[in-house]
């Protein structure tokens, strides 16, 4: 097995190192350093574990997807998530997020049905335009994938639950993200309490968690 | 905690053991070290030290492994009935237990799931953390309808032991003054949201039957200075209290009854102890200490106590007892009336309903609560009519949908982007907790040829819900979808679903309290018809499940208990 985990992209680790910080120095607040010096003693889970974005997801093979099947990944994951102000799914690597998180968290079948996806998506291309999914131009890509999600024309029902599933996968990965989840949406580690009601307008992003159960 | 508050092997007579660490466990050392009994704490499993070995805590989900999921593998080897379990993730997986290590069966046919948690601390880090009393008409169900047998107990009884435990763990609610379900000793409490609250309005005028409350829950809103004193703060909502809360702003043996009981020097623990039986001593009658295995090389040792306090939990109580066999007691131990292991309990959560709350675009909310609201019982009055026994209160909560639901609409590129980052619509949900009856039937016993790897015979589970369960379930799913029509909200939709007992993990019974010896196993001290020096206090001597969340209980009982032990030895009784 390929290892994940070995590149580190410096503004991840700051990020996290600041999502860890601002806790402790609440800690720190409230109990004193002694405390925090007890729990940096703990064996706290390893953020090494956690999936690392790559540059460079779609240079070989995955666990789950061929080179090509990433590819086209990919650019599903910059169709459904663009870049805006923010970035997207592709630029956060959401489609080799997909692919390690199919391989260790998901079943066969699941597994199956997301590559069944991927060469449905190319084979509707092939049918109607007679070329790859990734050689149609951006609106003609659009235009198949919004068929898709909605299980129209092209689609069927069945076919548009199982493209449901990818695109939940890509939303997961996108929003739990550290990009996803601070700088598109709205993280707060250490809220300090409940408040039952702020006033709210729509310019402002929204919550990106619930705490565990997400 | 000092070093010397672990031991392995002693000679020493305690005057009280305590098997369990959990939230009886811990209530019923503190109790016995305050009032200066040397105490010794028995632990099946690993030492977790408060703050250190929160391992997961604060880990946000671009952190964690798998972002929060569990590797397959690890599910299909070692958790998979523990992943049945709402709470269990990857920041919490380490406070379960390993199934393949903690086997047990269900009679063909039936199903339970047995969800556990074997480290110091026990439940008491993992548990949901509701919290409401009993009341007269929960005491007096059994005997209005014939079910299980009378509680030997009432209100009057137990509610300065309520008043006791609530007023140290610290229990955030508002006053009700509610003939069906008494009021605590409240801290503030947590919010309601503003369609909560229109809500709380509309179901006042609707039905005035069925107020809604705020969940009551061992959370520190606005900490006491006895609270301060004992190192715990103000809840930081963050709802990621499974994962252990350094802030010490949830109620755990951790963050509160241990250090209680250690500040008194009173205290030991023996952690990676299993225990596999009581020593018992047919010619004084009493129980000697207990015997032990250990957790990891798998040796033998023994401990002694002048009173010996089982709180392992409702199904690890009642198996010690039941493998505690002697000439006297071939069924198991303070059993000479063979209803050790019957009548067990479980809530039963299958009924659930949900809907759409149109405005309220411009509120919004802050922080994470770790609580929702609650209606409770409502049918705590027999009715014929009714078509069923008992009834279950209804517990739920408004939010603005995130990504989270917002991820299954349709929509693709930037519009889609865009919609995703805003609050989407008010939503509002109510799911049942219903009473399950109290039948001979539902049983656990001990296996007769299997045997877990410290030698102990590993349970077997004969459950089912009734159908008396299953029509209040179908009650519960009828009247929930009717209410949030009638309180306008859209899109309303909710049914029965099928989860096995268990899932609550509220498990109850199987050695039920009891004014008869002949018909129950403990007297209404908690203490064993047949052995003065025995005591089970947790889940395992209710006699009804009632409705509500089950753990304030456990803790009322057990320091009620204790304050009788207390008593009985200083007059030498036991």
């Amino acid at each position: 097995m390929k290892n994940v985990h070995t590149s580190t992209p410096s503004a991840i680790m700051v990020g996290q190192e600041k999502s860890r910080r601002s806790f402790l120095k609440s800690i720190t607040t409230m109990f004193g350093g002694a405390v925090v010096g007890s729990m940096l003693t703990g064996n706290a889970i390893s953020i090494a574990m956690a999936y690392v974005p790559k540059g460079d997801s779609v240079l070989a093979d995955g666990k789950i997807f061929n080179q090509a099947q990433l590819m086209l990944l990919k650019q599903i994951c910059a169709i459904v998530i663009p870049k805006t102000e923010t970035l997207g799914a592709a630029e956060v690597d959401t489609h080799g997020f997909i692919d390690n998180q199919l391989y260790h968290c998901h079943t066969k079948a699941e597994q199956e049905k997301a590559i069944a996806v991927l060469t449905l998506i190319n084979q509707t291309a092939e049918k109607y335009s007679s070329t790859l999914f990734m050689k149609l131009n951006a609106d003609q890509q659009f235009q198949l994938l919004t068929e898709l999600d909605l299980g129209e024309k092209r689609f069927n029902q069945t076919q548009r639950q199982a493209f449901k599933m990818l695109k939940q996968l890509i939303c997961f990965g996108y929003y739990t993200s550290q990009v996803g989840a601070t700088q598109e949406l709205r993280y707060d580690p250490v809220p300090g309490g409940f408040k039952g009601s702020i006033p709210y307008k729509n310019t402002v992003p929204t919550w990106s968690t619930r705490g565990l159960f997400n | 905690m000092t070093e010397q508050v672990y031991i392995n092997k002693t000679s020493e007579v305690y005057d009280a053991i305590v098997i369990g660490s959990g939230i009886s466990g811990g209530w019923a050392a503190k109790e016995f070290c305050e009032r200066g009994h040397k105490t010794l704490m028995i632990e099946r499993g690993r030492v977790v030290e408060h703050r250190k070995d929160y391992i997961g805590e604060n880990t946000p989900m671009w952190q964690q492994e798998h972002r929060g999921r569990v590797e397959n593998i690890l599910v299909d080897q070692q958790y998979n009935i523990q992943k049945q379990c709402y709470a269990f993730g990857n920041t919490t997986k380490h406070f379960f237990g390993n199934d393949r290590d903690l086997p047990y069966t269900t009679k063909e046919g039936t199903e339970f799931s047995w969800i556990r948690a074997n480290q110091l601390g026990g439940k008491s880090l993992l548990w949901h953390r509701q919290t409401y009393r009993l009341g007269e008409y929960d005491f007096n169900a059994n005997k209005l309808d014939g079910y299980g047998n009378d509680w030997p107990i009432r209100t009057k009884d137990i509610e300065k032991w309520y008043s006791h435990v609530e007023t140290h763990a610290g229990i955030s609610g508002a006053k009700a003054n509610l003939p069906n379900l008494p009021d605590s000793e409240f801290l503030p409490p947590f919010e309601m949201t503003a369609p909560e609250i229109e809500l709380q309005a509309k179901f006042a005028k609707l039905y005035p039957e069925r107020p809604m409350i705020m969940g009551r829950t061992a959370h520190l809103t606005q900490p006491t200075e006895l609270h301060i004193s004992q190192g715990r703060v103000q809840c930081q909502a963050r709802n990621e209290c499974h994962a252990g809360c350094s802030y010490g702003a949830y109620f755990s043996t951790q963050s509160s009854t241990l250090p209680a009981a250690a500040k008194t020097g009173n205290l030991h623990i023996a952690p990676n102890s299993v225990v596999h039986s009581l020593i018992y001593d047919e010619i004084t009658n009493r129980v000697k200490g207990v015997r032990v295995i250990d957790n990891d090389d798998l040796s033998e040792r023994e401990y002694f106590a002048k009173v010996v306090f089982v709180c392992a939990s409702t199904i690890g109580s009642t198996q010690i007892l039941m493998n505690s066999i002697s000439k006297k007691f071939p069924n198991g131990i303070a059993n000479s009336s063979g209803v050790l292991g019957h009548y067990l309990m479980d809530h039963n959560y299958n009924s659930r309903a949900s809907g759409d709350i149109d405005g309220f675009e411009d509120e919004y909310y802050s922080g994470r609560r770790p609580s929702g609201i609650m209606i409770p019982n409502f049918y705590y009055k027999p009715d014929p009519k009714r078509g069923f026994l008992r009834g279950y209160a209804l517990a739920g909560g408004a939010y603005r949908e995130g990504w989270d639901s917002q991820q299954h609409h349709d929509g693709l590129g930037v519009e889609y982007k865009n919609k995703m980052k805003q609050a989407g619509k008010w939503r509002f949900g109510l799911s049942a907790q219903g009473e399950m009856l109290p039948r001979f039937e539902n049983q656990m016993r001990l296996h007769p040829t299997l045997k877990d790897k410290w030698g102990i015979p590993q349970i077997e589970f004969d459950v089912r819900f009734s159908e008396n369960e299953k029509l209040m379930m179908e009650d519960a799913a009828q009247q929930s979808i009717n209410m949030l029509k009638a309180a306008g909200l859209k899109n309303v939709s909710g049914g029965v679903k099928h989860g096995p007992p268990g899932l609550a993990i509220h498990e109850l019974g199987t050695a039920r309290m009891g004014r008869d010896p002949k018909t129950s196993v403990l007297n209404g001290f908690n203490q064993s018809h047949d052995i003065p020096n025995l005591f089970v206090t947790d889940g395992a001597s209710f006699c009804s499940s009632a409705v509500q969340n089950p753990s304030l209980t456990f803790m009322a009982l057990t320091a009620r208990a204790v304050d009788y032990a207390v008593k009985e030895l200083a007059a030498k009784r036991i």
